[in-house]
């Protein structure tokens, strides 16, 4: 090896799990702006992966409707590799089967087996529904997992039929849901999430201030609860297709 | 959240507009436009609304910063401020010139020196960086990867994101990354100044050199690194992967690779600065940090005693002793050193000397003033040529004195005194 020859430094993995509903009820717009939003979004990402020294971004895709399925079969993909292919919606909305899904793969036997390790990931669960199994069980088991106590999460409730109080449980608190109304603002919001809750988890945390173990999802929930603030504002001024 | 649209126009604080054209890119606290300001390209920093804890003592720090101004070229430092638009203001610095890459691209090797003494150039230009900023009374604060902009030809550095830095004694209240923390503000013991910089300044240079983090070895790899992990390796309990003394920590084959290779290779002195640096002690405060002006001697050193073999491959040598190259294992003939202030410098061709070497009381270790150069006509005979309008006096065995003025040549003879003036007088000696 000469002086200046090196290999990369080693960096900590950080994964973004997409949690899709893709029940019937998804059907048409609300599908359609979340395969264009993520779409768009994995440009954003690679570029965040691409100059950052602490870790590097993969993606994760579970999609639940009656059952669920893992989009990333074989584990998370970088985000400069990963080509998102358009899901389609129809079916139940199987929650319970996602929960169980997910915990099977947020393990170091599982999806996260990385020789370098990982920043604890951010899981991202969007849907429009109640769930229509027992999700409770699947639920239960999964907030045992240590791996999701320690996620970001986060989650984007499509409509008003979305169940935002089953998606607080999922994320432990009603202030990291995000109702959301239109096609617009449900791609910013999938926009905004992937991105700042990716940054969020894959830079080291700030430590320096005195704030608790918690830290990460606590920014983020601030940094949510801002931009909720500031598209609620335009989102109204914008008006546009209103979901009920 | 706070983005600008291109075409927008903004007013400065001196009066100017400021026109958004691209966006360049975008971090935790903002958003960094291109801009036309009064004519001219510059960049914009653009601050998010919500993300400065006292955004009203930021804006006057950054304003006394564009009234101190910036303390060398090395800075990309604020030039003006915008006014408050909506709650929030952003502050225009020069562009990062085409030929400047990323640190963070070098460190996942994306870039690459070109040389040796590149790379030594870039961290003696990022120690003089630091000096720069500590003489006019500032610091840095947040420090990391993401401040440095580096061009890879030449070894120069642009130091950027000077809105965290501040007068000695404040505190801009960003947190910064636990990696590049000083272990005592990690442990919430002490906010950041002059010494915790300097700690992150050894941070810096061992990534830069070693291309690994000093405190990421064995017993710092959980499969899941929480936050609670991270304040005990960077904070209360931080081992350093090559302390002598403990080696819990010692680095992993095949992920700390480049820290494995790279460390048996250099000399002792550079390896027992580092092990200084991150001693016990020193990661809990309690010695006094290595001073920018002692990495400044350590690092001109180090650089005048890199040489490339024949074969091709640099190395570096101890320039009093027989050297072999460790890649073809040839002996490599180095006729003689020169003995200047603490310094020897090999006699070998493409060497130079800088002010640095030749000038009493001077750490300037750009301006090249000499350089060792071949014979054309008889291979085996070196000269050293004079680069500065100072004319040297160089006196042998006979005790009678020459004057060699610019682009005069020193023919090298063991035994030979050159007086570089101010009697500062350097001696070659046969090797």
């Amino acid at each position: 090896m000469s002086l200046t020859d090196n290999v990369a430094i080693p960096r900590k993995t950080m994964v973004l799990f997409f949690v899709v509903d893709t029940s019937g009820s998804m059907e048409g717009s609300k599908i359609g702006a979340v395969n264009s939003a993520i779409e768009e979004v994995i440009p954003e990402l690679k570029n965040l992966s691409d100059a950052n020294a602490d870790a590097q971004i993969k993606i994760a895709v579970l999609e639940f409707s009656s059952g669920a399925r893992w989009l990333t079969p074989n584990g998370p993909v970088e985000a400069e590799n990963y080509v998102w292919r358009d899901i389609d919606a129809s079916g139940v909305t199987d929650l319970g089967d996602a929960c169980l899904k997910l915990n099977e793969k947020l393990s170091t036997k599982g999806f996260m087996q990385e020789a370098t390790g990982s920043f604890a990931p951010a899981i991202f669960l969007m849907s429009d529904g109640a769930p229509t199994d027992d999700y409770k069980t699947g639920l239960d088991k999964l907030k045992q997992n240590a791996w999701f106590k320690k996620a970001i999460k986060v989650s984007v409730a499509i409509g008003d039929d979305a169940d935002s109080g089953v998606l607080s449980e999922f994320t432990g608190s009603s202030e990291s849901v995000v109702t959301v109304h239109n096609v617009a603002t449900l791609k910013k919001m999938i926009k905004f999430v992937s991105v700042r809750a990716s940054e969020v988890s894959s830079k080291n945390a700030n430590v320096g201030s005195t704030e608790g173990g918690d830290s990460k999802q606590s920014a983020f929930i601030d940094e949510l609860n801002n931009f909720k603030v500031e598209t609620a504002a335009s989102a109204d001024a914008g008006g546009g297709d209103e979901w009920a | 959240m706070s983005e600008l649209q291109s075409g927008r126009v903004i007013k400065t604080q001196s009066g100017k507009d400021v026109k958004v054209l691209d966006k360049l890119g975008e971090g935790g606290q903002g958003i960094v436009y291109k801009v036309d300001y009064g004519g001219k390209q510059m960049a914009l920093k653009w601050y998010f609304r919500h993300k400065l804890k006292n955004p009203g003592k930021f804006y006057e720090n950054i304003k006394n910063n564009i009234a101190h101004g910036r303390p060398t070229e090395a800075f990309l430092w604020p030039e003006d401020i915008t006014e408050w638009v909506d709650n929030t203001f952003g502050y225009i610095m020069p562009l990062r010139p085409r030929e400047y890459g990323d640190f963070s691209k070098y460190l996942l090797a994306k870039e690459k020196f070109k040389n040796g003494r590149t790379l030594v150039n870039a961290a003696l230009n990022i120690v003089d960086g630091f000096t720069a900023l500590h003489r006019a009374g500032f610091n840095y604060q947040d420090l990391n990867d993401g401040n440095f902009f580096v061009n890879f030809d030449t070894g120069d550095v642009l130091i950027c994101d000077n809105d965290n830095v501040m007068g000695h004694g404040h505190n801009s209240g960003i947190a910064g990354k636990p990696r590049y923390m000083a272990p005592e503000i990690v442990r919430g013991e002490k906010t950041p100044d002059k010494q915790t910089d300097r700690y992150s300044l050894a941070v810096v240079l061992f990534l830069l050199l070693f291309v690994n983090h000093p405190l990421e070895g064995r017993a710092t790899n959980p499969a899941c690194m929480t936050e609670e992990h991270e304040k005990k390796y960077y904070g209360t309990e931080p081992i350093f992967i090559f302390d002598p003394d403990n080696t819990s920590n010692s680095p992993i084959r095949g992920i700390h690779q480049n820290a494995m290779v790279k460390w048996p290779i250099f000399p002792q002195y550079i390896r027992e600065a580092f092990v200084n640096a991150f001693s016990n002690e020193q990661l809990h405060g309690k010695n006094p940090r290595i001073l920018d002006s002692d990495w400044l001697k350590l690092l001109i050193r180090l650089r005048g005693e890199i040489i490339a073999c024949g074969c091709g491959r640099e190395i570096f040598i101890d320039p009093t002793q027989p050297v072999t190259c460790r890649n073809c294992g040839k002996q490599i003939a180095i006729p003689a050193h020169l003995r200047v202030k603490k310094f020897n410098v090999p006699v070998y061709p493409t060497v130079k000397l800088f002010s640095c070497h030749t000038v009493d009381c001077n750490d300037d270790f750009k301006t090249p003033t000499a350089e060792v150069i071949v014979s054309k006509n008889n291979p085996g005979s070196m000269g050293i040529r004079n680069l500065s309008d100072t004319t040297w006096y160089v006196s042998g065995a006979d005790g009678k004195s020459v004057p060699k003025g610019r682009d005069e040549v020193v023919k090298v003879a063991s035994g030979l005194k050159i007086d570089f003036g101010d009697n500062l007088v350097a001696e070659i000696i046969g090797n």
